[in-house]
């Protein structure tokens, strides 16, 4: 067998009989999944305990009319409590509703008196009840016919179907969705070259400080081990990436359907198929079911997202290299891997901006740098980027690994053979010019 | 026949000279020795030979041609800097070593399973390596370099880490290996094992080849005109005497356990007769023991460096005036 070759077979040999390797295939995306629902989960621990909040209603009209909820408790009472309200009463505090309030043109101000904090949601919600029940009132005095089944039927709520002219399938997602899939996905890869690119920095430092380098590169071309070492350690990343994938597309496209109500799967037909939907349907939800199970879709951002998953850790990789091969020990690398990192955090926090404008010139044009164009145009691709946008950048990218590797190779081959002192960025560049 | 032949190899890094134009041939079956101070080029060397690092200006011949990538396959070397993956299992690792010399998964297994039987040790095979000692990952580390059977053994420093029991099981190793076909090279600073095993040498120091040649030759033609002589007597008056007959400030006098008897060393003028140092010895004092002084590799080696040094102060001075 080639030399490549076994060196490849023993870097992915060694990490995928790992347990870690086998553990973090199955906490990842449990992790995924916990810190999607943090957010959630902390909102509900702070939600605050309903207010319970006494109201005398003179006018006797808008009492009837006010819902108890998540936040406030509404609790007639038949006059003003002497002084300050007691404990005993079981309330948190009253209002004072008038006639008067109905009556157009008079002060629209209502004193609380509470004996507890208030908060947000509370004060949003009674102003909201007391406006709504207020606006109803005000319309009953005009004396309409069939008031209550007028007001049924103008209430509309709308959503947008946004219609793509210059796509060929014209749909896509809707936005919210999108920017969900491209967080998740740049999230995905900056994990990805994080966890994986500072591998093969330890990997060779670990030889390095071994001093078992010394007896391999007596075997095997320096450049060889490294591009194994690359190549081997890639093909571990993507191996996990395919358990997920397979996992994800079982999910999305058997499991999911099966777990949706019927109606809603002939809904999910229909815009698969570009028909007319039912009227009772949730037009954003339906939609976005319809796209992460629909195949064709999930097959090809699939394929871009190993694109530049590959891409991007083989650019970083030799720039991890590289920072390996110069130093004794992972100690050492620190500060020049900040320098490497500093990028990927830059391309993290621009892939979150990308929602609100997936095509500002600013993520435009990091996504077509190499240095943060896996991460940024991951994020856009859902947005629906033209195809001839995200080949280039692609391209681009690739070009630029050759250049990478290149270097990373020169680095290497005199790095691995420098013990000691801690060679400078200055010093380190002129290594690649040396023959 | 030559296996290795290396004819004016040069090589710099960065301005620093780590060869100057050295030039020997490795006769094939011989143990072949290479030693210099710390610093002098050795490891720069051996990485030309194992093809790691290529000479500025020179050439090496391996096995009658050209050295080339492939001819790897042929070498083991045993580096001074070594070691082995600590999490990777014994076994794993030495079949992995073994694979990339070009060696089957088969006959890798197969040769492995003998040297571990060999050796005692094949219930390490399952181990990691940092479960084992240094000495036990060190017999690891030689079942290694030699198990593809190399035409070339290089060991770099290899009795170093070695307690002497494991040393002395190397150095039947090397001896070994010898018999049985294969030529070593190795390096040392250790020349007691010099004179016992290595049968030719070169010396290098600061990138120039000092000294080269069989030992046997060597240690003959230090030892030229050298005598050695114990004597009971007074040893002022014999060193007077013989004054004229020796090199200057070639005499050297030594106590000895009995406190009667002195020793003296000399090296005599080219013309002087042996006889001649014998006769007046004979008239002085009373002679206990006369013999040919071989000199040691030990004081071969220091006198080779001191000769070497001495010349090229002046000569460093002249070269940095001239600019």
């Amino acid at each position: 067998m080639h030399r490549f070759l076994i060196v490849v077979q023993r870097e992915y040999m060694e990490r995928v009989s790992k347990k870690s390797f086998i553990i973090s295939t199955l906490l990842m995306p449990l992790l995924m999944i916990a810190l999607m629902l943090a957010p959630v989960l902390i909102q509900e621990a702070t939600t605050p305990e309903a207010i319970t909040l006494g109201v005398v209603d003179t006018s006797g009209k808008i009492f009837p009319r006010l819902q108890s909820g998540e936040s406030v408790k509404f609790v007639e009472m038949a006059e003003v409590p002497s002084g300050t309200p007691e404990t005993d009463d079981n309330i948190d505090g009253y209002l004072v509703i008038t006639s008067d309030l109905i009556t157009k043109g008079s002060v629209e101000r209502i004193d609380l008196i509470l004996n507890s904090t208030s908060n947000l949601k509370f004060e949003q919600e009674v102003t909201s009840q007391i406006n709504d029940a207020i606006e109803t009132e005000r319309l009953l005095e005009y004396n309409i016919n069939d008031l209550p089944k007028i007001l049924d039927s103008v209430k509309c709520d709308v959503s947008l179907n946004i219609m793509r002219l210059d796509r060929e399938d014209n749909d896509s997602m809707p936005t919210e969705f999108s920017a969900i899939m491209g967080i998740i996905m740049s999230m995905l890869l900056y994990f990805f070259l994080l966890l994986y690119g500072i591998q093969v920095m330890q990997s060779i430092v670990e030889e390095k400080s071994n001093r078992v380098l010394e007896v391999i590169v007596s075997s095997i071309k320096p450049t060889q081990l490294l591009t194994g070492k690359i190549a081997g350690i890639g093909l571990v990343a993507i191996t996990q990436i395919m358990i997920w994938a397979v996992c994800l597309f079982v999910m999305s496209v058997i499991v999911l359907p099966t777990l949706l109500s019927p109606d809603m799967m002939t809904d999910i037909q229909a815009m698969q198929a570009g028909a007319q939907l039912t009227e009772t349907a949730d037009v954003e939800l339906v939609s976005a079911m319809a796209t992460i199970t629909n195949p064709a879709f999930v097959i090809q951002l699939f394929f871009w997202l190993i694109i530049f998953l590959v891409g991007g850790f083989l650019l970083y990789a030799s720039l991890f290299a590289a920072v390996g091969s110069a130093v004794d020990n992972i100690q050492d690398a620190s500060q020049l891997q900040t320098v490497i990192i500093m990028p990927i955090i830059i391309a993290m926090l621009a892939s979150t901006s990308v929602a609100s404008a997936p095509n500002s010139a600013f993520v435009s044009w990091l996504s077509m740098i190499p240095f943060t164009s896996p991460m940024v145009m991951m994020a856009r691709i859902p947005f629906g980027i033209p195809v001839w946008e995200v080949a280039i950048s692609a391209v681009l990218l690739y070009i630029s690994i050759f250049g990478a590797i290149w270097c990373a190779a020169k680095i290497y081959r005199v790095g691995i053979f420098m013990y000691g002192k801690k060679p400078s960025i200055r010093e380190i560049v002129r290594w690649i010019s040396y023959k | 026949m030559n296996i290795l032949e290396i004819n004016n190899v040069s090589k710099s890094f960065s301005g620093h000279q780590a060869l100057s134009d050295i030039s020997f041939n490795v006769p094939e079956g011989c143990v072949y020795g290479l030693l210099g101070p710390n610093g002098a080029g050795k490891t720069t060397l051996l990485r030309i030979i194992n093809h790691i690092t290529a000479p500025d200006s020179g050439s090496v011949t391996f096995n009658g041609h050209s050295l080339n990538a492939e001819d790897v396959n042929d070498i083991g070397y045993l580096p001074e800097e070594r070691g082995l993956y600590k999490k990777m299992k014994v076994g794993d690792q030495a079949l992995f070593f073994a694979r990339l010399k070009g060696l089957s998964k088969a006959e890798a297994t197969r040769r492995l399973h003998e040297w571990f039987t060999r050796f005692g040790i094949m219930d390490w095979w399952g181990k990691k390596v940092e479960e084992l000692s240094k000495g036990m990952a060190q017999k690891v580390q030689f079942i290694v370099t030699v198990l593809h059977q190399p035409k070339l053994l290089i060991f770099d420093e290899p009795f170093s880490g070695f307690d002497p029991i494991n040393a002395n099981l190397l150095k039947e190793e090397i001896l070994r290996l010898r018999d049985a076909g294969s030529t070593v090279i190795f390096s040392t600073h250790n020349m007691e094992s010099v004179e016992k095993v290595c049968d030719h040498i070169t010396l290098i120091d600061r990138s120039h080849n000092i000294l080269t040649g069989r030992v046997a030759d060597i240690r003959s033609e230090a030892g030229k005109g050298r005598l050695s002589l114990t004597f009971k007597g007074d040893g002022n008056a014999l060193a007077e005497a013989l004054m004229p007959l020796v090199e200057k400030d070639s005499m050297r006098r030594f106590e000895t356990a009995d406190p009667d008897v002195m020793r003296l060393r000399l090296k005599m003028l080219p013309e002087t007769l042996t006889s001649q140092v014998i006769d007046t010895a004979n008239r002085l004092v009373d002679i206990e023991s006369f013999n040919r002084d071989l000199p040691s590799m030990d004081e071969i080696f220091i006198d080779a460096v001191n000769r070497h040094n001495l010349p090229s102060l002046p000569a460093d001075v002249t070269s940095k005036n001239s600019y």
